[in-house]
């Protein structure tokens, strides 16, 4: 909302109060003030000037060459297109060098041949306006060579108050409830105001019947005798201080009336009215108005009308209906001041889609008091216009309502207690009386009368009169105080640990980085996946139509980061931990199941020919899992081929995927936490993922939830060997399809106990071997507590090894 | 003989001085000292020598060695020490060839800064709690005294989940208070942070998907005191440095009074882009909790008071890092990660 400094004046001495002070003073006892712009700053750049002469131009017949007296030096030869130009008239000068709105600078230029040394400027040109028929005419008694600005004495300041620090300020929606803030802040009086309704006829008013709760108060006065035109200088210049642009005297001055008091009006056009009178009432589902601004809007039995015996009018508190609008020059209107629900008008207003000034202020719940003392306003603003304004009748009204002026009862010492400051009864007193609440004490206790206007649902418990106190007395004054307590140290909390760790490990060694990803999916892309028939939690208002799915996993937005990250890298290693939410697992109160999860993407070109046997991506991240898990606190996962009842994910390569098997506490009972799996090998191509970008991609999920149920490893440590072991190399030759577990397990069956480090270090097919045939081989360390391992003893390992071998139907292969 | 062992001697000497490194010495130990050594011969040949020389030559021949052998020892010495010296002028050293690249990872800022914030408060004994992303209603609305159609449910431009409005994408990290509230007996202290969402078009310093960092504190006589200093105290412990600060009054309906906390621009002196030319930069909502909100969370208000604020985390991330487009933060581009 845009509040006016000249406007405030109206209401309250601000001498010696600077704008930029008020601005701040406002802020740090009322509301935030976003902004403080001088109004119209050009106009203080155009000066006053005197058209001395005005000729034909010599080659043109619409130009005129006029000579402009601009009080400094000889008068200026300027060539002017305006048809209202002629000699004797005071106008606006933009002399050479001043800046227009729209950056236009005015230069000295030849037109026509003729040179022109400024710019006589209209009113739109001044953006004062709409007019551009011709220049501004001045009044004659300006004084030539002074600023527009000062001369006319519009110079102004604005301010941008933020809407939402006065949600829950109804009173403060207009310019008088913000100047009466000022007076409070600055101990000085608020400028009386006779609302009141002047006298008026004796003839028979319009009925006016409300059939809706959601009207408390219609007030409807007859008003005659106004000549509309367009409005007095000075009040378009209020108005577009305020970003209001001027229409015509009515339009005008019954937004002046909504912006001084914070009361919406409407006027319409009596004789357009039937005889029966106004209606207030809700509208019938499918029933449909025109709106002024020339929409046909279908309304529901939730909105509110006012209707013209049964026809509707106007959209209550919202907008009036295009076919009672005032129009020429009709001098019976009727003044419609009414409140009306809050919620009713928002909802509306919501689902047309159509917020007004209006609506925005009867949102706010307004104080019912208000419409006859803005009805007074505007009649008294009218009158002192144009003095043939009249009041044929009494104002009619109907409606159920009451003052909801209340009093609460307010302990000085709950103000001390949540304010923390040592401040007096006569002191809280003294600062509550100053914003108009009534005061009285009462034993322990204050009674503070609550104003109306701040009755309807702003001050309502002993609290907010704290508030009311503490804003005035300043926050910024309350001292700092350091917080005393015992306290015990914060619970354990397992998950965010884990958390934690699991990101300090992978962004390390293993040389991850943390992405975050939104929440929502793509339909794309989970159709891509061939997820779309999951169930999703779906927002029924997304930003973007095609994603509405809250994600199940955090795996699929991760997969959507592939494509562009491999243009920029080779090597892409992703990891994100977050949240998903399955609808199909709610609880008792509709929320979806919550699961944690840490997902890991990994793409990079495929390893050469010559690369060590690890070297594939699915070996390594299967590494990169090893340590992790590790590093976090359980003993390594078993991996395994998944179990046949497993259903995969769309997105795992049905031949390359792996599970992580762990413990669970319980004896003989495990848990699969780990998917760890190759890209699906059709989607490369779908995810971009072909071409200068193919390669291999590794992926896995880890479920948190599942991992923090699992047996962690036993804490302790293995105690450093007192003998020297005996280190052997072996080199098993093996039938190609005998996996190499096979071959692990038969080494350390071997050993006998001995057997401490397995290392498979080379993996090898081709010269050398015969066909069908790889070399496994493995750095062996063998160590016993209770004796140094002897050659002798390495020997017997090795002729078990071989036998063990044969049965593998392989062979050890000598060096 | 004794001009022979004077011959060695010289001889000896003369290629200990010459050697110049550790195998030439060896040679030369060999030579005179070894098996078949010059001296160690001689020595061989005192036995045959007439009884008046051997005492003589025995003596002088068992010097000679041990001189020799000094010697050895002293030009090793000298030859290592002139190696450290050498190697000391740090000669053939490119001090312009590259470190050898390691790999790295990077853990995102958000992560980076919201550890930090956690850390702050938990050494003030705040516990760090958590809550759902997907919302009831209820704990993102009506128990903080935000009913069915009041005008703060539009101020937040919510996603709704279904069409019976029940489930809602949290639009704050607030609800963490009714369940802190709900979970936890009084006196306590917590922090929430979290992702929070808006149904707002995204440009440079919008997102629908952002982050926040909620408190709450309820005890016996919290007052705005406290508040205040607790937050200050934060600023000056992330900022590391005095920062100014106002608290004005600001509205959110599950405080009472509520304000919000300004900081000065840290950019600028007489405003800039960052602080909109106003020199001051919204840090935080903040406020009283509201009696409606602790009788919402079964806590006394009569008995316990309590404050609450909340911020934005990617706001301090911004500033810490000057990052000029919120949007980096969940576009997941490598470029934008591994700087952190």
């Amino acid at each position: 909302m845009l509040i006016s400094y000249r406007w405030l004046e109206r209401h309250v001495d601000l001498s010696g109060v600077t704008p930029q002070q008020l601005a701040e003073d406002l802020t740090l006892s009322t509301c935030e003030v976003e902004g403080v712009e001088a109004f119209a700053p050009h106009l203080s750049a155009v000066t006053v000037g005197h058209v001395v002469t005005r000729e034909q131009h010599p080659d043109a017949d619409k130009l005129s060459l006029c000579t402009v007296d601009v009080g400094a030096g000889e008068p200026l030869q300027i060539v002017c297109g305006a048809p209202n130009v002629r000699a004797g008239l005071k106008v606006a000068v933009a002399t050479v060098g001043t800046v227009l709105p729209g950056d236009f600078k005015i230069k000295r230029s030849k037109i026509r041949g003729v040179e022109s040394c400024g710019m006589i400027c209209s009113i739109r040109e001044l953006e004062l306006g709409d007019e551009h028929d011709g220049i501004w005419e001045l009044p004659q008694e300006l004084a030539v060579g002074t600023a527009v600005a000062e001369a006319l004495g519009v110079a102004d300041w604005v301010f941008e108050v933020d809407n939402k620090s006065i949600t829950h300020r109804p009173d403060l929606w207009g310019h008088r409830g913000i100047a009466r803030e000022l007076a409070a802040i600055y101990g000085r009086e608020l400028k009386p105001l006779d609302t009141s309704l002047p006298a008026h006829g004796d003839a028979p008013g319009l009925p006016v019947k409300v059939s809706a709760g959601a009207c408390a108060r219609y007030v409807g006065l007859a008003v005659d005798g106004v000549q509309n035109g367009p409005s007095p200088l000075w009040l378009k210049l209020l108005l577009l201080a305020v970003g209001q642009r001027p229409i015509d005297l009515l339009v005008d001055v019954s937004n002046f009336v909504m912006l001084d008091l914070g009361q919406p009006n409407h006027l319409f056009d009596r004789t357009r009215l039937d005889a029966r009178g106004i209606e207030v009432r809700l509208a019938r589902a499918g029933e449909t108005i025109t709106t002024l601004d020339g929409e046909e809007r279908k309304l529901s039995d939730a909105d509110l009308l006012i209707c013209s015996g049964d026809r509707p009018v106007a959209l209550a508190g919202v907008m009036g209906g295009e076919d009672s609008k005032v129009e020429g020059d009709t001098g019976q209107l009727l003044l419609e001041c009414a409140s009306f629900d809050a919620v009713t008008i928002r909802r509306t207003s919501s689902r047309l889609g159509l917020r007004t000034d209006s609506s925005a202020r009867f949102e706010k719940s307004l104080d019912p008091t208000l419409p006859l003392q803005a009805a007074g306003h505007l009649v008294r603003t009218l009158q002192a216009l144009q003095p043939g304004v009249t009041l044929p009748s009494a104002p009619v009204e109907d409606g159920d309502w009451s003052d909801p002026a209340h009093v609460l009862e307010l302990r000085g010492a709950r103000v001390r207690r949540l304010l923390g400051v040592d401040l007096s009864d006569e002191r809280i007193a003294t600062l509550l009386t100053s914003l108009d609440f009534g005061v009285e004490r009462a034993g322990e206790v204050l009674r503070v009368r609550v104003p109306s206007r701040r009755a309807t649902k702003d001050v309502t418990l002993e609290q907010d009169l704290v508030e009311e106190v503490g804003r005035l007395y300043r926050y910024d004054n309350v001292p700092e105080r350091a917080l005393l307590a015992e306290v015990a140290p914060p619970p354990h909390d397992a998950r965010r640990e884990l958390v934690t760790r699991l990101q300090d490990r992978l962004a390390g060694g293993a040389a991850f980085h943390e992405a975050l990803s939104y929440s929502f999916v793509p339909d794309a892309l989970l159709a891509t996946l061939g997820l779309a028939e999951r169930e999703y939690v779906r927002l029924v208002n997304p930003v973007v139509d095609g994603e509405r799915c809250v994600r199940r996993s955090v795996v699929p937005s991760l997969l959507a980061l592939l494509e562009k990250n491999r243009r920029l890298r080779a090597d892409v290693r992703l990891f994100e931990l977050g949240k998903g939410y399955l609808p199909e697992r709610s609880d008792a109160r509709g929320l979806p199941k919550e699961v944690h999860e840490l997902a890991l993407v990994w793409t990079r070109p495929k390893p050469g020919q010559d690369a060590r046997f690890d070297a594939g991506l699915l070996a390594q991240l299967r590494g990169v899992l090893d340590d992790l898990v590790t590093a976090v606190g359980y003993p390594a996962p078993s991996w395994e081929r998944p179990p046949a009842e497993l259903a995969l994910e769309p997105w795992m390569h049905p031949g390359r995927t792996l599970v992580g098997a762990m413990r669970l506490p319980e004896a003989q009972q495990w848990s699969l936490p780990i998917f760890l799996c190759e890209l699906e090998p059709g989607l490369h191509r779908p995810l971009g993922l072909v071409n200068e970008l193919a390669g291999e991609v590794a992926i896995a999920r880890v479920s948190l939830d599942a991992l923090l149920a699992c047996a962690p490893r036993p804490s302790g440590y293995v105690p450093l060997p007192r003998l020297p072991g005996n280190k052997v190399d072996v080199a098993l030759a093996l039938p190609v399809d005998v996996p190499a577990g096979d071959a692990r397990a038969a080494i350390e069956q071997s050993g006998k106990g001995l057997v401490r480090e397995v290392e498979l270090f080379d993996v090898y097919q081709g010269p050398g071997l015969a066909e069908g045939r790889k070399s496994l081989a493995y750095h062996v360390l063998l160590q016993s507590d209770q004796k140094t391992v002897s050659d002798e003893e390495a020997h017997k390992f090795f002729k078990r090894l071989e036998r063990a071998v044969g049965e593998l139907g392989g062979e050890l292969r000598k060096e | 003989m004794e001009d022979r062992l004077n011959e060695l001697r010289a001889e000896a000497l003369a290629r200990v001085a010459a050697a110049t490194d550790e195998a030439a010495l060896r040679a030369v130990d060999k030579d005179y000292n070894g098996k078949e050594g010059a001296v160690t011969l001689l020595l061989a040949s005192v036995p045959g020598l007439p009884p008046a020389e051997r005492p003589v030559v025995g003596k002088g021949a068992n010097v000679l060695k041990r001189d020799i052998q000094g010697a050895i020892a002293a030009r090793k010495e000298a030859l290592e020490q002139a190696a450290v010296e050498a190697e000391r002028s740090g000669a053939g050293f490119d001090a312009t060839l590259p470190g050898a690249p390691q790999s790295r990872g990077s853990l995102h800022p958000l992560t980076q800064v919201r550890r930090e914030v956690e850390a702050i408060f938990t050494s003030m004994g705040y516990a760090v709690l958590d809550g759902p992303e997907v919302e009831l209603d209820y704990y993102n609305f009506q128990a903080l005294n935000i009913p069915a159609d009041h005008p703060a449910r539009e101020m937040q431009d919510t996603f709704y989940c279904d069409r019976e409005g029940r489930l809602v994408m949290r639009t704050q990290t607030s609800p963490v208070q009714i369940r802190a509230m709900e979970r936890l007996a009084p006196p306590f202290r917590v922090i929430a942070p979290g992702r929070v969402f808006r149904n707002e078009e995204q440009d440079a310093t919008h997102e629908h998907t952002f982050h926040q960092v909620e408190g709450l504190v309820v005890g016996e006589d919290i007052t705005v005191g406290h508040l205040s200093g607790v937050l200050k105290g934060f600023l000056r412990r992330f900022f590391l440095r005095e920062l100014e600060v106002r608290l004005r009054p600001g509205y959110f309906p599950f405080v009472e009074p509520g304000f919000e906390l300004d900081i000065r621009c840290p950019f600028c002196d007489d405003g800039c882009r960052v602080c909109k030319h106003t020199r001051w930069v919204e840090f935080c909502g903040c406020g009283m909790v509201h009696p409606r909100v602790l009788d919402a969370g079964g806590v006394d208000p009569e008995a316990w008071t309590g404050f609450a604020f909340g911020f934005g985390l990617d706001r301090l991330v911004m500033l810490r890092y000057g990052i000029d487009d919120i949007r980096h933060f969940m576009g997941g581009d490598l470029r934008f990660l591994e700087q952190f």
